[in-house]
């Protein structure tokens, strides 16, 4: 990759994105995951491009929608929105639209691949290292764990931020010479509505618990409903929930809403 | 009692505290967390050598997948005090760590709606555009309010034991266990349809059903759906990029042709 050298204003925006990019745990919830996280993340990036107050306002509810991904390749995707959100800003090439979609196209192979090198990889290597040393009662065995696989992680962290940048920057630059900004948009829309799908797929469920109890013989309903087409249910609930979202319902209301159903249909053994 | 129950809830604190604020997964591993137990119970020795076993045993047991059978950092706390302050052997440190862990992966599930409804409460603060107050919130509730709920449960079972605990979460009624669970795996959705409904497109919108059955029906890994999904957007990036160049080509042609038009 090509050495690119930060201006001031740069790098004092990266490490500020650094540090925020630590919170990825913290703050998560079910509904966004990491939003929190990423929000507070892009926050320097906003200070340092929005000059004006409404629009940074709204650019960080932006970033506060869903996002999750390994808490590593989280600052990869950072260091790219950086140089997107920049390039709305200075060239005008980039639409908010198009930003998300980047974000949804990446997170879910960033997750597969972090998990894989970091949690299953350089975790039980560390371990392995460490537990070495620890079952002999030498607390060696734990700084050299805390070293493995923690600061690796923060270097690459910091690294991936940087890289994610200097990759944007670069890559927006190419494209929006030749005129290309729209395919590209349309073409980061198609992976990332996949990735979405794929993720409604594995991580929402319906847990339908109803039996139906017909004479001698009982219907276990979900098993019907699966037989129709698997996961239905998941996809049905997705299309209510944005439909409901576009017509202007709070995501509070759908918070509780969803609680309250799930608990009282739950009394009844629905689910 | 009470004073080793309170050191152990600092203990859990403390690494998750650490944990939230590096982005790590590394000081709730049993490893750490033991050691840690066993340094503020005053004795680092068995923290140390518990720590290992903990870890192989932990080692394979991954959230991955969805349900955790036990909560490897809740169980490494207790399985050190029980050792450390009843001077039982390892084993029985274990035997007596595995409940409090099924009860702590349980109390995780109860949680987890209680953090989601903070979720519009976030998006306020970010529509205010307060940055610094952001930081400052999301800080306090790293160190404290995501994992406060449990460290309580973890005072409770060292300082007056592990049977009362087990007793309330088995009187607890069984709907409200598997209301709970089903509404935090349908709360994920909310998130997804925010993101769905900010970049479906009538266009693309088609490709929300393909990842769909790639990955419910085919089972495919994330990276495979990635892959083939980048594939289809290659493949049409590079036609739209040929009839870009073409009505470029074109209108060019056009004009020349005008121009020759013009000279005869």
């Amino acid at each position: 990759m090509a050495k690119i050298e930060y201006s001031n204003q740069e790098k004092k925006t990266l490490r500020k994105m650094f540090w925020n990019s630590g919170y990825v745990f913290a703050g998560f919830n079910m509904v966004k995951m990491e939003g929190n996280a990423f929000a507070l993340t892009m926050a320097p990036v906003l200070e340092e491009l929005y000059t004006n107050e409404d629009e940074r306002k709204a650019a960080l509810k932006r970033h506060n929608g869903f996002f999750n991904t390994h808490a590593v390749m989280f600052a990869l995707i950072a260091g790219i929105t950086y140089a997107l959100e920049k390039e709305k800003k200075t060239k005008n090439s980039v639409d908010d639209d198009t930003i998300e979609s980047i974000k949804a196209a990446l997170m879910g192979p960033t997750a597969g691949i972090g998990d894989a090198f970091f949690f299953n990889c350089l975790r039980i290597i560390a371990a392995g290292i460490g537990i070495g040393f620890c079952s002999q009662g030498n607390i060696l065995g734990v700084v050299m764990f805390i070293l493995i696989y923690g600061f690796s992680q923060i270097i690459a962290r910091w690294y991936l931020l940087r890289a994610g940048y200097t990759f944007g920057t670069t890559f927006i630059d190419s494209v929006f010479e030749s005129g290309l900004m729209e395919p590209l948009t349309k073409a980061a829309g198609i992976v990332g509505l996949t990735m979405v799908g794929a993720m409604v797929a594995t991580m929402v469920n319906v847990n339908l618990a109803w039996t139906i109890n017909v004479g001698e013989t009982s219907v276990v309903v979900l098993d019907v409903v699966n037989s129709i087409m698997p996961g239905i249910l998941s996809i049905g609930l997705i299309f209510v929930l944005v439909k409901l979202i576009k017509k202007g319902v709070k995501p509070i209301t759908l918070v509780f809403g969803i609680l309250i159903i799930t608990i009282a249909l739950a009394f009844f053994g629905i689910f | 009692m009470i004073q080793s129950g309170l050191l152990c809830a600092l203990a859990w604190l403390l690494v998750n505290g650490i944990d939230r604020l590096l982005s790590w997964q590394t000081c709730t591993r049993p490893i750490v967390t033991a050691t840690v137990t066993g340094f503020l119970l005053g004795d680092l020795q068995t923290g140390i050598i518990m720590g290992a076993s903990l870890e192989a045993i932990f080692m394979g047991i991954s959230a991955i997948g969805g349900s955790i059978p036990a909560d490897a950092c809740a169980s490494s706390i207790v399985a050190v005090a029980f050792t450390v302050l009843v001077g039982a052997d390892v084993e029985t440190g274990l035997a007596l760590a595995i409940p409090i862990g099924t009860i702590m992966a349980s109390v995780n599930e109860i949680m987890k709606p209680f953090l989601a409804s903070f979720a519009p409460y976030w998006e306020r603060l970010c529509a205010t555009g307060n940055a610094k107050s952001l930081k400052i919130q999301l800080t306090f509730f790293g160190l404290f309010v995501d994992r406060m709920a449990q460290a309580v449960i973890l005072f409770l079972a060292i300082a007056f034991g592990v049977e009362g605990l087990q007793a309330f979460i088995a009187s607890l009624p069984a709907w409200i266990m598997s209301g709970l669970g089903a509404a935090s795996a349908m709360m994920t959705g909310i998130g997804f349809a925010i993101l769905t409904s900010m970049i479906w497109n009538k266009e693309i919108g088609v490709f929300f059903f393909a990842g769909f059955v790639l990955a419910k029906y085919m089972a495919l890994p994330t990276l495979a759906i990635a892959i083939l999904a980048f594939t289809v957007a290659v493949m049409y990036f590079l036609t739209q990029k040929q009839i870009v160049e073409l009505k470029k080509n074109g209108t060019k042609l056009a004009s020349t042709d005008n121009e020759t038009e013009d000279f005869f």
